[in-house]
C-alpha cells in the first residue's frame, strides 16, 4: 500500500511542479541566438520555475512567428516592418513592443590571407552591388572578389541592403548561405571570398577596419568603437513582444536591460545598450 | 669486440629507424588517401547541396496557402432570406455546409518582381474561380505595382479583409449588396510604400490602390463597354509608445450601369413612390453606379486584456438595380430603378490573451434612403418592395483560437427589419412586423 501512496504523491507533486513551471519561447535571428541562449542559460540558473527554449531561423521567420502567435518573444537583428506591424495588427489587435536589446558592430570579414585590411562603406557597397568585382580595385591582389552573403530571412540580409546597398539588389554571383557561422566558414576557406555578419562570428577571419568616407579614419569594430558610434556599420538588436509584456516574460525581459543581462552581452561578444 | 658491438647495435638501429619510417611512410599514405577520398565524398555532396538548393529555391516561388471553413447554422425560422452565408432552403432552419474551401498558389519571382496569383474556391455547391490575377511591381522603388486580372476591389476596408483572417464571419450587408462577391476583372495601380519602408518614413503611412473595372463582377463578362473607377487612398498611423494605431481611407467608386429596357425607375423624396420614365431613348444609357466611402481603423492595448480595435465603415452612394433586387443591375430582361443607398457598420473586437476573442458589430444599410418602411405596401403602384426597405442587424461572438491553424467561432446575427406599411399584402405582409430571421453559426476554420 505504502509504495501506491508514495507513487501518488510523487505524481501529485511532479505534477503541480510541471504546473508551476513557466515556458517562455523565444525565436528569430540567427544572429542573436548565441546571445539568446545564453542569457536563456544564466536566467533559468537562478530562476528555476522558468524554462526559456531559443530557437533561431531567422528575423523574419521569428516575426512570422510573432505574428502566428507561436513564439512570445521574438529576437530580430532589425526593426519590424511596417507591413509586418499591419499583419500583428490584424491578428492581435496591437502593434506590439519593441524592445532595443544589444548594440551590434556588423562586421565583415575576409580570409586572413588577404592583404585588404580596411574599406569605405562605398567600396563595400560597390563589391555587394557587383561594381567592384576585382581584389586589386581594392589595393588587394589580382583576384576576383567571391561574395558570400546570408539568405533574404535573416534580419542581418535585410539590414545590409536597406543600410550599405541603399535598398539596391545583391550583385546576382552574390551566394546565399543559411547562417553567419556558414559566411565565416567559407570565407575562412576561401581567400577571394568576402562576407559579413555579427561580431560574435567573427573569430578565425579578420574583420576589417571600416571608414564611413574616403576622408574620414578607419575604424575596427572593437567594443570602443561600436559604443562610441566611431565604427559606421552599427545597429541595435531587438526583441519583439505582441503586447506589452507581464508576468515571467516582463522579469525576464527586465533582466536582459538589467546590468546583469547586459553584462552577458559583452561576454558574447556584442556590445551593451549603456 | 666492442666496436663490433657498436657497428652491430648502430645497423639495428637503423634498420629499426628505417622500419619505423616505412612505416610512417604507409600510415601517411593512407591517411592522405582517406582524406583524398572523403574530400572526393565532400565535393560529390557538395554539389548534390548544389543541385538540391537549386530545386528548393525554384519550388521557394511556389506558394500554396488557403482554408477550409466548415460550419453548423440554425436559423430562427425555415427559409429564410439570409447575409449569414447565403439564404436557407425551404423548409430548412438548419444546415451544415463548408461556407468556403479556399486553394491560393501564388508564384513571385523576387527578381524581376513579379507575381501570378490562382484562388480558387470548393464548396459543396461546386468549384468557383475567386482569384486570376498578376502582379508586377517597379524595380526602383519596389512599392509601385500594377496588377491586373480578378481580385478585390480597391473600395473601403472590409472587401481587402481576408475571409479567413476576418473575425466576424460574413461581411456587412452594405458590402455585400453593394459589392457582390468582393471582386471584379480589371486593372489597379497600387502604391505602398509600407511594403518596403520602415516606420518613420512619411511615406510608409499613405497608400492608394486605384484601378478601372468592368463592374460586372468576378465571373461575368463585360456588358456596358464602359469601364468603373474605383478608387482608395488610405492612411496608416502608428503611435507606437502608446500602443495605438490610427488608420482609414477614402473610398470612390464612379460607374455605371446600361439599360437594357426603356422603362426607367426613380425613388422619388417627395411621392415616395417609384416614378417612372419611358422614355424610348432611355434604352441602351447608361445610369449612375456611384459611391463614397470613408473607413477608419483604431487600434489600441488594453492593459492585462490584449489588443482591441474599433473599426468603421460609411457608405452613400446611387445604386442602379432592378425592382426585385436591390443589387447592382446587370440583366438583360428587367427594368431598371434607381435607388439611393446608405449604410455602415461599427465592429469591435477584443482580443483576450493569445487564444480569444470576442466580436461585436451593429451594421444598418438603407437600400433606398428616398423612401421609408410606412411607405411599402402602402399602395401597389409605388413599386416598392422589401427590397427597399432599410435593415439593422447586431452581431455578437467568440472565437478561440485552438493553434496557429484552426480556430473555433460562435457568432449570433441579430436582424432587425424596417417595418412595412400595416396595409401591406401579399408577399409584403410578412414584413409588417420584424421577420425572424435571426442566425446563429458555429465555425471551424483550419488555415495553411
Amino acid at each position: 500500500m505504502r509504495p501506491i501512496i508514495h507513487f501518488l504523491t510523487l505524481s501529485i507533486v511532479a505534477a503541480a511542479t510541471m504546473v508551476a513551471q513557466e515556458v517562455i519561447t523565444v525565436k528569430g535571428s540567427d544572429t542573436m541566438v548565441l546571445l539568446a541562449q545564453r542569457w536563456a542559460e544564466v536566467y533559468m540558473s537562478k530562476h528555476q520555475d522558468v524554462t526559456i527554449q531559443v530557437t533561431g531561423g531567422g528575423s523574419g521567420t521569428g516575426i512570422s512567428a510573432l505574428i502566428n502567435g507561436t513564439t512570445d518573444i521574438c529576437n530580430s537583428s532589425r526593426p519590424m516592418k511596417t507591413s509586418e506591424k499591419q499583419k500583428l495588427k490584424q491578428r492581435f489587435n496591437s502593434l506590439g513592443v519593441e524592445i532595443k536589446a544589444a548594440k551590434d558592430g556588423l562586421s565583415v570579414y575576409v580570409n586572413e590571407a588577404n592583404p585588404v585590411k580596411e574599406l569605405t562603406i562605398e567600396q563595400v557597397r560597390k563589391i555587394y552591388l557587383g561594381e567592384i568585382t576585382n581584389w586589386k580595385q581594392v589595393g588587394g591582389d589580382e583576384a576576383r572578389i567571391i561574395l558570400y552573403s546570408r539568405e533574404n530571412n535573416s534580419g542581418t540580409y535585410v539590414y545590409f541592403k536597406d543600410n550599405i546597398l541603399e535598398g539596391k539588389d545583391y550583385a546576382p554571383n552574390t551566394q546565399s548561405l543559411p547562417g553567419t557561422a556558414a559566411v565565416v566558414n567559407a570565407v575562412s576557406k576561401d581567400k577571394n571570398g568576402i562576407g559579413y555578419g555579427g561580431a560574435a562570428y567573427g573569430r578565425g577571419i579578420r574583420e576589417l577596419a571600416l571608414k564611413a568616407d574616403e576622408s574620414s579614419m578607419a575604424y575596427p569594430p572593437t567594443a570602443e568603437n561600436v559604443r562610441s558610434g566611431a565604427y559606421p556599420m552599427t545597429r541595435f538588436l531587438y526583441m519583439y513582444v505582441r503586447t506589452r509584456p507581464t508576468g515571467s516574460a516582463k522579469a525576464y525581459i527586465d533582466w536582459i536591460l538589467s546590468d546583469e543581462g547586459q553584462s552577458v552581452v559583452q561576454s558574447i561578444g556584442y556590445f551593451p545598450l549603456r | 669486440m666492442t666496436v663490433r658491438y657498436a657497428v652491430a647495435a648502430i645497423l639495428l638501429g637503423a634498420g629499426l629507424l628505417s622500419s619505423a619510417a616505412a612505416q610512417e611512410d604507409s600510415t601517411v599514405a593512407a591517411l592522405r588517401e582517406q582524406i583524398a577520398q572523403l574530400k572526393g565524398e565532400a565535393e560529390g555532396l557538395q554539389e548534390m547541396f548544389a543541385e538540391v538548393k537549386n530545386a528548393v529555391d525554384a519550388l521557394k516561388k511556389l506558394k500554396l496557402s488557403g482554408y477550409i471553413q466548415a460550419q453548423f447554422q440554425s436559423a430562427e425560422a425555415a427559409g429564410i432570406g439570409s447575409y449569414a452565408g447565403g439564404n436557407f432552403p425551404s423548409a430548412t432552419a438548419s444546415r451544415l455546409s463548408v461556407r468556403r474551401g479556399r486553394i491560393k498558389a501564388q508564384y513571385t519571382n523576387d527578381l524581376t518582381f513579379s507575381t501570378a496569383v490562382l484562388q480558387i474556391d470548393i464548396t459543396q455547391s461546386g468549384v468557383g474561380i475567386k482569384d486570376a490575377y498578376l502582379g508586377i511591381r517597379d524595380p526602383w522603388t519596389k512599392f509601385v505595382g500594377l496588377t491586373a486580372g480578378v481580385f478585390d476591389r480597391p473600395f473601403g476596408f472590409e472587401i481587402s479583409y481576408s475571409s479567413g483572417s476576418r473575425e466576424n464571419p460574413e461581411r456587412s450587408r452594405m458590402f455585400q449588396v453593394l459589392f457582390p462577391g468582393e471582386r471584379d476583372l480589371g486593372m489597379k495601380l497600387e502604391v505602398l510604400p509600407a511594403e518596403v519602408l520602415f516606420e518613420g518614413e512619411w511615406l510608409s503611412y499613405l497608400n492608394l490602390r486605384a484601378g478601372f473595372f468592368n463592374g460586372t463582377g468576378p465571373t461575368a463578362n463585360e456588358n456596358d463597354n464602359r469601364k468603373d473607377f474605383i478608387g482608395r487612398l488610405g492612411f496608416e498611423f502608428p503611435f507606437a509608445e502608446q500602443n495605438l494605431a490610427i488608420d482609414g481611407g477614402v473610398s470612390l467608386y464612379r460607374g455605371s450601369a446600361r439599360a437594357t429596357t426603356k422603362k426607367i425607375y426613380t425613388a422619388d423624396a417627395t411621392t415616395r413612390v417609384f416614378v417612372v420614365d419611358s422614355t424610348a431613348t432611355n434604352l441602351g444609357k447608361n445610369y449612375d453606379r456611384n459611391y463614397v466611402g470613408v473607413d477608419l481603423q483604431i487600434y489600441y492595448e488594453l492593459p492585462i486584456l490584449g489588443g482591441i480595435s474599433v473599426r468603421a465603415e460609411a457608405i452613400q452612394g446611387s445604386q442602379p438595380s432592378t425592382g426585385t433586387d436591390n443589387r447592382v443591375y446587370s440583366t438583360a430582361t428587367a427594368d431598371l430603378y434607381r435607388r439611393e443607398v446608405r449604410g455602415f457598420y461599427v465592429n469591435i473586437i477584443q482580443n483576450i490573451g493569445v487564444s480569444h476573442q470576442v466580436i461585436a458589430r451593429y451594421d444598418e444599410f438603407d437600400p433606398n434612403t428616398k423612401v421609408s418602411g410606412v411607405n411599402v405596401g402602402a399602395t401597389p403602384t409605388a413599386r416598392l418592395t422589401d427590397q427597399d426597405l432599410k435593415y439593422t442587424t447586431l452581431g455578437v461572438g467568440y472565437i478561440y483560437h485552438w493553434d496557429d491553424n484552426v480556430k473555433f467561432v460562435l457568432y449570433y446575427d441579430m436582424v432587425t427589419n424596417e417595418t412595412a406599411n400595416p396595409a401591406a399584402t401579399g408577399a409584403l405582409a410578412s414584413f409588417k412586423g420584424d421577420v425572424k430571421d435571426n442566425v446563429l453559426t458555429l465555425r471551424t476554420q483550419f488555415r495553411f
